[in-house]
Formats: structure tokens, sequence, C-alpha cells
């Protein structure tokens, strides 16, 4: 498998004031390859979303180099650095972060309609089916106030989706949602993971950590342990020892 | 508990001016100018009517001044005083009238012959209507020294002791200036006369050798009540009345009238900016309340009292208002004198007093009041928030609800952010009200005085004056043989083969029955009407002997209409003449009559006479002709009659103009900027999600301007609109305070709806842009993640 993305000495230092500086990611190394599912897990404030927001262009790093589909992203401009996570990155917040001004339908179409790769009409089409695999299409014409968290998430998993990235990053996506919805959802981004597309997500969640192949530990804005756990099949009965084995792991790490 | 609220609210105030320091500062600006505007009007008009007052006083004006040119027999005039026990005073003042073209002024080898001033020379009078100095004293000129108007002072920079002449032909006098002259009767520069003061043994030399005589019948009373009967009296009394009367509250009218509307417009100004300001303060207090609804529900749900937050909220508006409204009352006393040199100037410096300061002040209260008051009216929504609700939403006190009439899926926009932006502007036009109503508003303020310029600068124009449209223009003025060169000029012109057609008009003094049931004067043209035809606004030309046609202020003073029966005295005779039109006049102070009657050549005030040239005659040589044959009378073409009558109007007008479209433009790009600046604060977190999705800064500035052009289209669209129909009426409204109601707008399409909307999208997209650059800076993920 090849490598989508490589970071070397990835270093973000935040400026408070004019004397002080707080170093939130410290000399991070990291690769990922092609179709991994991995979460990252650490305490608040151990630089888990800031790792996140830097690999994927969204924000600016300090130091050191981030290499995309073998392209190096640091030397990218705003506009081309926009286009890239346009074209082959898709995101799921913590809040599903929609547009309030549009329905559920427009918001999952609204970036491929801007990335004009294929036709309106293919669009339309291909977003019904995503709806209708994530099971909110019931709900296409709804304004998004009247959508419950559940399916605003589900939406906004959709709307990741829709110009086929290569990657989806997820910043606690299941954060506030309940059991049954944080299942729902998940068991969606294994599908999603399952045909081939890379997901890295942020979580503070066993459970849905438990899901992904492999787990980045962070501590103090450094990675200090990556486990790697195995896929997970969909509707796997083992999923306890997983959850199992992980939590073990996590004591160890005194999390 | 109370301790920690105010302690609370303290540390909010200071952190929230912090974090909005932009619109802090342009809120604060906006009050301050509206404060120091309305303190300043205010001021002026405290300072005119105690500076007018005193000149009345030192002055000691008359209070009934009948003007009148040719002969006067004093002793009538005496003998009415004497009989008449309302009369206190009485003095005739003999001016002698000199022709611009025989004067020359500060130094410069240049007559005035250019100058719209009528001039006259006058002696210091003995009694009352006194000339003052700019000390308010009583002018006193020894030979060879004279008095100059403020208004020569002004016009032409002259300072005392400098040089003027008088010349004619081989008379020629030198004066040196001794004072400028405050002038109770004619110190305002819409009075068209100026009265020159010198030596009595001066006077008597100049009157030897130029110009003829004017009289001024002067009067004081007994009663200042009874004005309007004694100048019913003196009208019905066979006394000199060839020329116009004024009273004692039309001098104070004159006076206060400049200063008066720069007052008024001031106070507009200032009424505007203050509606800005409160429609910005809507728009912070809305965004700042939307940013802190949360903040807002925990405070209620932790138990502290409506009345303490909207105290929270108040204080910060209170602090800006009071401070700015005080600053703005500070900064008049300082520069308050600017907008009173003018009064001081021409009407001396009116001592300070209590008034000066308190009154002031009171505006200035006016305008911090109105603004706490609007503060409470918005704050009214805290009530309607409950603490759940605020927890569980989250966001949002405009409830929008699933209005959404354009849907993406839908839309052929091959452009997503256009197609945002436009639904946006509809989606939400209730956040866009205020721009779109301030360019509306700035539309309106360029469009209507551009127009009104084209108007008075068109040909056409002559018709709001009583007259209809010709090549050529001759007037004649009083003279001595002024009657025989009439008849000279009638017959010089009906041999001439290059001329196609002429109307010969003569204007008398005729008297006419007024409503009141005495008789008054009324300058009556004469003449055949049908050859150059003007537009009525009601009725037609006079085709019959009985026929009269009033200008529209006249028949409105007689409250008479088309089809009434008007009587006058036609030589000694009574006789009922039928109204059968009214047109529009400015001239001559808008009051005129058109008929067919015989006239007294006693009684002629002047002469015109219309003509057209032949097809292939060249205009400007026949005008050179006939200035040479008819001297001195005035030969014009349209033109120039016009922008020589007008001149004055014309230059002020492009000077209110170019003053317009900077004031509307500024106004535009100030108030885009600061919408602009708090609509991106507003939108914060959309933008970061579009960013997240890939939107680039420039895909989510084509959604700002799109914004902005679209509410700026939308702005235009009804501002022209409105300048056109509204702004029409609006122009028609102040003319017929001169006397033309129905003023229809010429428009030069090029500049009205191409230049100026230009002018504006340019102005308005460059400040959007600017102003859309902050969106650079929005996009923190981090905050919104953590």
């Amino acid at each position: 498998m090849k490598n989508i993305l490589e970071v070397k000495h990835l270093n973000k230092t935040y400026s408070i004031g004019k004397l002080e500086s707080q170093h939130v990611l410290k000399d991070i190394n990291l690769e990922i390859k092609e179709g991994e599912f991995v979460s990252v897990m650490g305490p608040s404030g151990s630089g888990k979303s800031t790792l996140l927001y830097n690999i994927s262009g969204m924000d600016k790093f300090s130091s050191g180099s981030v290499v995309f589909a073998e392209k190096d992203i640091s030397t990218m401009s705003e506009e081309a650095l926009s286009k890239l996570r346009l074209n082959t990155m898709g995101f799921i917040f913590q809040q599903s972060n929609l547009l309030k001004n549009l329905n559920v339908f427009d918001n999952i179409i609204l970036s491929a309609y801007l990335a004009k790769s294929e036709s309106r009409k293919k669009i339309n089409k291909r977003a019904i089916e995503l709806m209708r695999k994530t099971g909110i299409a019931e709900i296409s014409n709804h304004d998004i106030t009247q959508a419950s968290g559940g399916q605003l998430q589900r939406v906004s998993i959709c709307r990741a989706l829709i110009n086929n990235p290569d990657i989806i990053f997820g910043d606690e996506p299941t954060g506030a949602l309940n059991t049954k919805a944080t299942n729902e959802v998940m068991e969606i981004l294994a599908d999603i993971n399952q045909s081939g597309t890379t997901i890295m997500l942020v979580t503070h969640d066993v459970k849905v950590a438990a899901k992904t192949e492999r787990i980045l530990f962070m501590l103090d804005g450094q990675i200090v342990s990556d486990k790697y756990l195995g896929k997970y099949e969909k509707g796997e009965n083992d999923i306890k020892i997983r959850e199992e084995r992980l939590l073990m792991w996590l004591s160890r790490m005194g999390f | 508990m109370r301790g920690k609220v105010n302690n609370m609210i303290g540390r909010m105030l200071k952190k929230d001016l912090l974090r909005n320091r932009i619109i802090t500062l342009t809120l604060s600006a906006f009050i301050m100018l509206s404060s120091l505007l309305i303190a300043s009007a205010v001021g002026i008009m405290v300072d005119l009517f105690v500076s007018m007052d005193k000149l009345f006083q030192k002055s000691n004006a008359p209070h009934f001044v009948q003007m009148h040119s040719g002969e006067i027999d004093q002793r009538l005039i005496d003998k009415f005083s004497f009989d008449n026990e309302l009369v206190k005073e009485q003095q005739t003042v003999e001016m002698i009238n000199i022709d611009g073209s025989n004067i020359f002024l500060n130094e410069s080898q240049r007559a005035e012959n250019e100058s719209v001033m009528d001039i006259s020379f006058v002696k210091q009078n003995p009694s009352f209507d006194f000339l003052l100095n700019l000390e308010n004293q009583v002018i006193k000129v020894s030979q060879g020294e004279i008095g100059v108007p403020i208004y020569y002072m002004q016009q032409n920079d002259l300072n005392i002791g400098d040089k003027i002449w008088v010349a004619n032909g081989n008379f020629k006098k030198e004066f040196m200036i001794k004072a400028f002259v405050r002038d109770v009767q004619m110190n305002p520069s819409i009075v068209s006369s100026k009265r020159f003061v010198i030596n009595d043994q001066d006077w008597n030399i100049v009157k030897a050798n130029i110009g003829e005589s004017e009289y001024l019948i002067e009067f004081l009373l007994t009663d200042l009540d009874k004005i309007t009967e004694f100048e019913s009296m003196y009208q019905s009394a066979d006394l000199p009345q060839k020329g116009p009367k004024i009273t004692y509250s039309l001098f104070k009218t004159l006076n206060a009238l400049s200063e008066g509307i720069v007052a008024l417009v001031i106070v507009l100004i200032s009424l505007l900016l203050i509606a800005i300001a409160i429609l910005c303060i809507r728009f912070t207090m809305m965004t700042t309340m939307e940013e802190d609804y949360r903040e807002i529900g925990v405070m209620k749900g932790i138990g502290i009292q409506s009345k303490d937050i909207q105290k929270l909220y108040l204080t910060k508006y209170i602090v800006i208002a009071a401070v700015a409204s005080i600053g703005g009352f500070v900064l008049s006393i300082f520069v308050g004198h600017i907008f009173t040199a003018n009064i001081a100037l021409y009407m001396g410096t009116a001592e300070k007093t209590v008034l000066h300061y308190f009154v002031p002040l009171i505006g200035t209260m006016v305008v911090f009041i109105a603004v706490l008051f609007y503060c409470q009216l918005v704050l009214r929504k805290f009530r309607r928030i409950t603490a759940i609700e605020a927890l569980r939403a989250g966001s949002s006190l405009d409830n929008r609800q699933s209005w959404r009439v354009f849907k993406l899926q839908k839309s052929k926009f091959p452009n997503v952010n256009v197609f945002l932006g436009i639904k946006d502007v509809f989606e939400r036009f209730k956040v866009y009200g205020l721009v779109c109503f301030v360019f509306i508003l700035s539309t309106f303020i360029i469009i209507v005085p551009v127009n009104f310029l084209n108007t008075v600068e068109s040909p056409g124009f002559i018709t709001y004056m009583g007259a209809g449209k010709s090549d050529i223009r001759i007037d004649l003025q009083q003279s001595m043989d002024v009657g025989q060169r009439f008849t000279d000029m009638q017959y010089y012109i009906e041999n001439d083969s290059t001329v196609e057609k002429y109307s010969a008009l003569v204007t008398s003094t005729i008297k006419i029955l007024n409503s009141e049931g005495t008789y008054e004067n009324i300058n009556v043209e004469i003449g055949d009407f049908t050859v150059f035809p003007l537009e009525y606004l009601k009725g037609s030309a006079p085709k019959h002997k009985n026929d009269i046609a009033l200008s529209y202020m006249k028949a409105n003073e007689l409250e008479k209409n088309v089809g009434d029966v008007l009587v006058l005295i036609v030589n000694g005779q009574k006789q009922e003449l039928t109204i059968c039109g009214i047109y529009q006049d400015i001239s001559n102070g808008g009051k005129t009559a058109k008929a067919l009657l015989p006239y007294d050549s006693k009684n002629i005030l002047w002469y015109v006479v219309n003509l057209d040239v032949k097809t292939g005659v060249d205009v400007n040589e026949k005008i050179e002709e006939y200035k040479k044959v008819f001297y001195p009378a005035k030969v014009t073409d349209m033109d120039e009659y016009l922008s020589q009558t007008l001149g004055t109007t014309i230059n002020q007008l492009k000077v209110v103009t170019v003053s317009s479209i900077v004031i509307a433009i500024s106004i535009a790009v100030l108030i885009t900027g600061m919408f602009f600046t708090m609509l991106i604060a507003k939108d914060a977190i959309q933008i970061t999600i579009m960013k997240s999705l890939g939107f680039s800064n420039r895909d989510i500035q084509v959604q700002y301007i799109t914004r902005s052009l679209l509410v700026l289209l939308i702005g235009i669209v009804f501002g022209t609109f409105i300048a056109g129909t509204l702004g029409q009426e609006l122009v028609s409204l102040l003319g017929s305070f001169m006397g033309a109601s129905n003023i229809k707008f010429v428009v030069n399409s090029l500049v009205s709806y191409i230049l100026c909307p230009l002018l504006l999208i340019i102005a308005v997209t460059i400040t959007t842009l600017i102003n859309s650059m902050e969106i650079k800076k929005r996009g923190d993920f981090k905050i919104k993640a953590e």
C-alpha cells in the first residue's frame, strides 16, 4: 500500500502575546497508508485536533513537511489548498457544522457544485444514493433545524463523501451523539472505509476508537504510541475484545 | 448580588468595547458628529436671532419701505405722514443708481458690469435705517471716503484703505474704503440691491454726473402690529409706488433666510446621521446578542434577572452615547464659530449668553435620549429569550424559519458563489434593509441635484421664468428716453428682413383688487403671447382684451383660479378681467401677470423683445449687430440670458451637486464598510465551514461582493425611481415658494442613469473588496474544534 500522508518533523507553535509562545505540536513524524482507518486519542489539550487541522492544510504549521498524495502542502498557496480540500478531502466535525441557510440536500451537494467535476445531474443522483445509504433520504428537503443530531451528522457524512474524497478527517464526529446514533455513524464510516476511503478521526471515545484499525496516542504535543488493532469487520462479534485490549493499552498510557 | 452584577457589568463592558473596537469607534463617530451638528445648528439659530435683534436695534430698521423709480412729490408724502397717526417717523432716501459698467472695485480695471447686483450710492440717513460699520456703529464718511457693502468685501476681497472708482465718460471719481457696510435692508446676498455710503458733498457730485435716482420711502410706525393695515393705507393713497414694497417682517425673513437654511440643512443631515447611528446600533446589538446568546441563557439560568442583563448591554450604549454626545457638544463650542462666521460678519458678533450654551446642550441631550430610547426598544427582545431556549439553540435571535425560496438543487446559476450571494440577500433581506436604505438614500441624494442642475441648465428652463423660448431676447430698462428707444427698436426689427418673427412685451404696474378688498400693485406684462407660447399650468395664454393670466404665486396669493374674475384699475377705470391661465414664473419675486391691456407709458417698468431669426442667419452675428444698434439695451441669446440671470444660482447648484455626490458616496462607503465588517463578524462560523469544505477566500469574497452589488442595484433602482418621482415633487415644492410649482426634470440619461450609478458601484465594490479581506482572518478551525 502507498502512503497517502507523510508527515515529517511537524511543529506548531502559537505565540501568546509578544514574549511567550506555546509549542502545541512537537516534531511529529507520521505515515498513513491508503485505505487505513486511523483514530487519534489523547487527553484534552494534547494537540489531537491541531494535528488534524495542520495535516489537512486548514491551519498553517510552523515547521516540517506534510506530503499528501505525493504533494507537499507546505508550499501550496491558500487557493491551491482550498482546491485540494475541495477535491480530495472530506471533513466531519463534532457539531455537524452545516450551513444554516441551505436545506439538507443543498448542504450535501454544495461542494460538488463548486468543484464542478461532474454534471449536476450526476451529483444529484449520487447525493440521493448517499442519503439512501445513510438512511436520511426522507429528510432530503428538510431544513437543517428540523433534523435530529444523529441525522445532521449523517448529512455531514454525505457532504464529506460527495466529492469522492481520498481521505476523510473527523474531529470528534460522534462527540455530540448518543450511543445509538454513535454506533450507526461508526457503522457507516466502517462501510466507507471498506470501500477504500482513508479515514482519520480524533476521538475520546474508546468504543469509537475500537472500531478503527490503528490508534495514535498523543500526549503533550507528541505521538507517544501507535497501536495497530487490525481491520474491524462490520458486525464483528469480538468488538468487546477489541475494546478491552484498547482499554488496557490506554491504561498503560495513563489515560 | 447587586455589587457582583455591577462588577460583572464593568468587566463585560471593557471586554465588549475592546472586542468590537472598530464598531464602537464608528458608532461613537456617528453619534458625535450628529451631536456636533445638532448643537451647531441650534447654536446658529440662537446666534442668528441674538445678532439679528442687535443689528435691527442698532440700525433702527424701518418698518415699511416703498421703493420707487421716477419723480416724487415729498410734500404729498409729508402730508400723508402728518395725517396718519400710525406714522412715527418718515424719511425719504434718494439713491443714485450706478450701472455696473461705471464702477471699478479693488483697483482692478474691470468694471462690475457682470454683477447681478443693483448698485446705488447713498448718504448716511439722519434719523433711522442707519448704515453700520463692522463694529455696528453708524458710519461717518468724509469727502473721498466710501462705505462698501460687506457683500463686495467678500466677493472682491476688499480691505479698508483700498481704492475704488466711479467713472462715466469724462467724469471719474476716486474713493478710499473707510468702512464696510452692514445694511439691515440689503445685507443678504439674496437681496439684489446694495447700498454704498458716501459723503454728502461727494454724493451731490456723483448725482450731477452719473446715474439716475431711485427712492426709498421709509416709515417708522407707532405700532408694529399694524404694518399690514398701514400698507393698505399707503397703497390706497395716491403716493409714489413704482417699485416693490418691503416690510419689517420681510427684512427679518430675508436676513434670517440664508443662515436659517444653513441651520436647517445641518439639522437634516444630523437627523440622517442619527437615523444611521440608530440602525447601526440595532445591527450591532443584534450581532452581539446573537454571539452572546448562550451567555444570556447561562445568566438567566443562574438567576440573573432580565433587567440586570439588559442593564449590562444598555450600559455599553449609555457610555458610548454619553461620551460621544458630550464630545460633540464640546467640539461644537470650539468649531461653532466656523458655522457662525457669516452671521458674525453680516450681523455682528453677538455677546455669548447662557442661551448660547444651554440651547445647544439641550440639542445634544435630545440626540443622547433618542439613542438610549432606541436601545431600550431593541433590548425588549431579551424578555422573550428563555434560558432553556438559549442553551439549546445556542444561536440565532432572528427566528428564521424554513423560508427557502432559492434552492441550489433547482438553480440554473453556473456560479455557486453568485447564487449563494443572491440567495442570502433575498432570504435575509431584513438584515440588508439598513444598507439598502442607505443606498436608496445615496442614490436619491446624488440623482436629485444632478437632475435639477441639468434642468436649470437646459434652455427649456426659460418656461419657469414666465417666458417662451426664442432665439434672441432684448431687455430694455427704465431710462429717460426709453419709450422712444423702444419704438425705434420695434421699427428697426420690423424692417429687418432676417427676422422670422418677434414679439414686443411691455411690463407695467397696474392696480388690482386683492382678496382683502384693497388695491395693490402688480407687474403686468402686456403684448402678444401667442408668438412665443409658454406652457401653462392651467388654462392658456390671454387671447382677448378681458383675459388675464396670473403667475402661480400671484394666483395663490389672490386665492384665484382659472375662470375667476379679477378687478383692475386700467387708465383710472375699473375693469373686470377673467383669469384665463396660470403659469410658472420664478422671476421678479414670482408674482406677475400677463394681459392684452392698454398701458400707461408713465407706469412702465421695462421692455422686452423676443425674436427668432430666419434659418441660415447667424444668431451671434445678429446679437452683435443689435448690441451696437440698440446700445445700452441688453441683447442675449436664450442660453446667455439664462446663464446671466441664473448664473449665480447655477454656480451654487453646482457646488451643492458636487457636495451631495461627495456626501452620498462617503455615506455609502462608510455604511458599506461598517455593515460588511459586522456581517463578516456575524457570519464567521459560516465562513469557517465553507473554508473547510474547500471554498477559497476568493470564492467567499465573490459571495460578499455579489451581496453588496445586488443590494446596491436594488438601492439604485429604487433611489432613481424615487428621485424621479418624489424628488421631482420635492423640487417642485421648493420651487413653488419661488413661483415654479411643476418642475419637470430634464434628465441627462448618460449622467443620471449610467455615470452616477457607476460611481456608486465602483465606490461600494472597492469598499466591500477591502472589507472582505477580513475573510482571510476568519477560519480559525482550532477555536471551533476544542
